[in-house]
């Protein structure tokens, strides 16, 4: 039974060995969305996620002994750092799993922590099997991510922290992997204010809280954006203390959480990890349910890979109609492209990007398509770009999607 | 200070003074670190990041110091200002919120999200071509036929002791962090910025304060190596759009002559990247001006090895296709 104590006890011992991130108020998110928004930062937290703050908790109970052997986790992602940059500060030997197909900048990020990396299994469920295996055998501790008491514990400072900063929330929603860090803030929620509302969040290509809640078997398979909270089985310590104090788990689509990451970078110049950005994804596909009531979203992580950041960002261009990809046909003769790119300059479109289709397209010997990339200013100038090449001849069609 | 139109530089005292004014109105941002990034570096980098700020840069500050101060029996024939950028989304909120008109003057070829973006605070657009028209004749006449006040983005006293206030916060927070920094870097379009801190640092932390500019428009720094106000030469090009003041304000200089360690300098290419290390690193947004103080401090301009060094981001407004190129920066 993990209680408030525990949690005050986890902050006193974190003290001085993780950050106490900055609980902000957002005007920005509050004026999109009608509720009235609050981040807690664990994206600024140290290695990126509120990850260190469970492992701190969990490494800070082993024995001498136990510290001398070693510890075991598997992790491709924020537990692998809050494991490795702790062990090598407290002096501990740590070794990760990761599935074999892990990306090269992951190993090495944990290896620079000074953490020893062993690439095995499929996925990160059968990495750990193979790591809790291997603890067994070496007679080293195995840290879970999240179906721990000391983990627990150490993740509900975070929500701790925030109602000291913001005492008078109405929600709190906190994105829901194995349960670890929702855990924690319902426990340290409760507490706090028994009519405090805790909800969870998840993404829908892993739904296990949400389906326990239900009482379905657990599904769930694919890439998400939100690969921090990609958690097939629901934890065993958590799923009935979140059954406990949460009503509900919401559920968001990738759109959405691609959405709210996009948002964050521009409304709120942040930098938000997928898993971190669901709570925002939450109140962005619901905003009814939070209209006028003071909220808080638990930003958990921040560690995106900047190719995802940087079409995450991009796309975001194209939904909103800022760049836009047209297919235009035209008779293949001299002038033809001159004349397009006259109408489109005329109309105060940028092009960026010309391909011209002739060779390889099924289209008659004397016709061509030509796809172009243009920047605009939003949907309804495209649409008024595309109406001035149909007017003149030019049948036009749009490869991108736009809203 | 007496005058709403004083023309003699702010002094410490101004700052504080700044500091009542903006109390409840401005956001305190928080000090942010990457302790993984510190031990690579060999040096604590600390940022301030008024990207956070109202409106996304610290231009809040210096515009509401200003309008919040302007007499009741003023307020009717509201504000007025030049801005393609930053000081415009300043104004606009800073005169709504004091519920005053404001008129922004922008160039009909700004950035539609800034146009907007400065509408969504409650200002009045006014275009202008800048090939046609003179956007001080367009101030003039609305100055004359409304009445209504000028606020300038940097060459003013009340906006440089606005901007000072972020000097205090690094002093008051340096300290609950018990930290001592050892320099502090700021970046410089006008001066505004850089001077206002310089005061609020020389009355507190009393460290060096440089100031930080793209390597095409280093006015400042040029200007202090040679003593006095050095223009940016024709032509001179550079992605950092908020640094594009073409000479370092008067008043400001006066400032910056005393008080600034000296200027640094970035290459475009080196703001992108540190834009880059703010994004992955720091998991703030930077737009390249304000992230030339960053960029001075990664790429060591000068010796900071086991110093503290605090850096000023001071605003976060960049389109995505500019973050996508920092983004794409080799590491």
């Amino acid at each position: 039974m993990i209680d408030i104590d525990d949690i005050y006890k986890a902050r006193d011992l974190l003290s001085g060995q993780v950050l106490r991130t900055p609980a902000i108020a957002s005007p920005g998110l509050s004026k999109l969305t009608g509720a009235d928004i609050y981040l807690k930062l664990e994206n600024q937290q140290v290695t990126g996620s509120f990850k260190v703050r469970g492992s701190y908790v969990r490494m800070a109970a082993l024995s001498d002994a136990e510290r001398k052997a070693g510890v075991i986790a598997a992790s491709a992602g924020n537990h692998a750092q809050g494991v490795g940059y702790h062990a090598e500060k407290l002096g501990i030997p740590a070794t990760i799993y990761m599935p074999s197909n892990t990306p090269f900048t992951k190993v090495a990020r944990t290896e620079a922590l000074g953490a020893k990396v062993i690439l095995e299994g499929e996925t990160v469920a059968e990495s750990r099997i193979l790591a809790m295996q291997a603890a067994g055998d070496e007679g080293k501790v195995f840290i879970h991510p999240y179906d721990d008491p000391h983990v627990i514990a150490g993740q509900g400072t975070a929500t701790l922290e925030f109602l000291e900063d913001v005492p008078d929330f109405d929600a709190v929603i906190v994105p829901i992997g194995g349960g670890g860090l929702a855990s924690g803030c319902c426990i340290a929620a409760r507490a706090h204010n028994p009519d405090l509302e805790v909800v969870g969040a998840q993404a829908d290509a892993y739904p296990s809280m949400h389906q326990a809640f239900k009482g379905q078997p657990p599904h769930g398979k694919g890439a998400t954006i939100a690969d921090g909270i990609a958690v097939k089985e629901p934890g065993e310590l958590t799923t009935p203390i979140l059954k406990e104090h949460m009503k509900d788990v919401a559920v968001v689509t990738e759109a959405d959480i691609e959405r709210a990451v996009q948002i964050m970078v521009d409304v709120q110049r942040l930098i938000v990890e997928g898993s971190g950005a669901v709570p925002l994804a939450v109140v962005l596909a619901d905003p009814e349910r939070f209209k006028g009531r003071k909220v808080g979203l638990m930003i958990s992580g921040g560690n995106i890979d900047s190719r995802l950041l940087s079409s995450v960002l991009m796309r975001g261009l194209i939904r909103d109609g800022r760049l836009a990809k047209l297919r235009i046909s035209l008779i293949d003769m001299p002038g033809a492209l001159a004349a397009v790119a006259g109408i489109i300059g005329g109309k105060g479109g940028n092009i960026v990007d010309v391909m011209h289709q002739r060779m390889f397209r099924d289209v008659p010997v004397k016709e061509a398509d030509v796809d172009i990339a243009i920047e605009t200013l939003d949907a309804d100038h495209v649409r008024e770009i595309m109406e001035a090449l149909e007017s003149e001849g030019f049948g036009t069609r749009l490869l991108s999607d736009m809203r | 200070m007496d005058s709403l139109n004083s023309s003699e530089p702010p002094v410490f005292a101004d700052v504080l003074d700044a500091q009542r004014q903006l109390k409840g109105w401005a956001r305190r941002t928080p000090l942010l670190e990457n302790t993984i990034l510190n031990e690579k570096l060999g040096f604590r980098l600390v940022v301030k990041p008024e990207c956070l700020q109202r409106t996304g840069s610290f231009k809040f500050r210096g515009a509401f110091n200003k309008i919040s101060r302007i007499p009741e029996d003023m307020r009717a024939n509201g504000v007025v200002a030049f801005s393609s950028g930053n000081h415009a989304q300043g104004v606009a909120a800073s005169a709504t919120l004091m519920g005053m008109k404001s008129t922004i003057i922008m160039p009909k070829d700004a950035p539609k999200a800034k146009i907007e973006n400065t509408r969504a605070l409650g200002g009045t657009v006014v275009l202008f071509d800048r090939l046609t028209e003179s956007r001080e004749e367009i101030g003039e006449r609305l100055q004359k036929e409304q009445g209504a006040i000028l606020v300038k983005p940097y060459d003013e006293p009340l906006i440089i002791a606005g901007q000072g206030t972020i000097g205090l916060e690094i002093a008051e927070q340096s300290a609950e962090m018990d930290m001592k920094p050892d320099v502090v870097m700021v970046p410089a379009g006008g001066g505004g910025l850089v001077s206002g801190t310089a005061l609020a640092i020389s009355g507190t932390l009393a460290c060096p304060v440089y100031s930080a500019e793209p390597a095409t428009y280093d006015d400042h720094k040029r200007s202090l190596e040679a003593g006095s106000r050095q223009p940016v030469p024709d032509g001179a090009v550079s992605i950092c759009d908020a640094l594009l003041a073409p000479i370092p304000g008067e008043l400001t200089f006066s400032l910056n002559s005393r008080l600034l360690a000296g200027g640094l300098s970035v290459s475009d290419d080196e703001a992108l990247m540190a834009m880059k290390t703010a994004m992955l690193s720091l998991k703030i947004v930077v737009e390249p001006g304000g992230a030339v103080a960053l960029a001075s401090a990664l790429t060591q301009k000068i010796d900071l090895q086991g110093k503290t060094v605090v850096v000023v981001c001071s605003g976060g407004n960049a389109d995505p296709e500019m973050l996508a190129r920092a983004l794409s920066m080799p590491s």
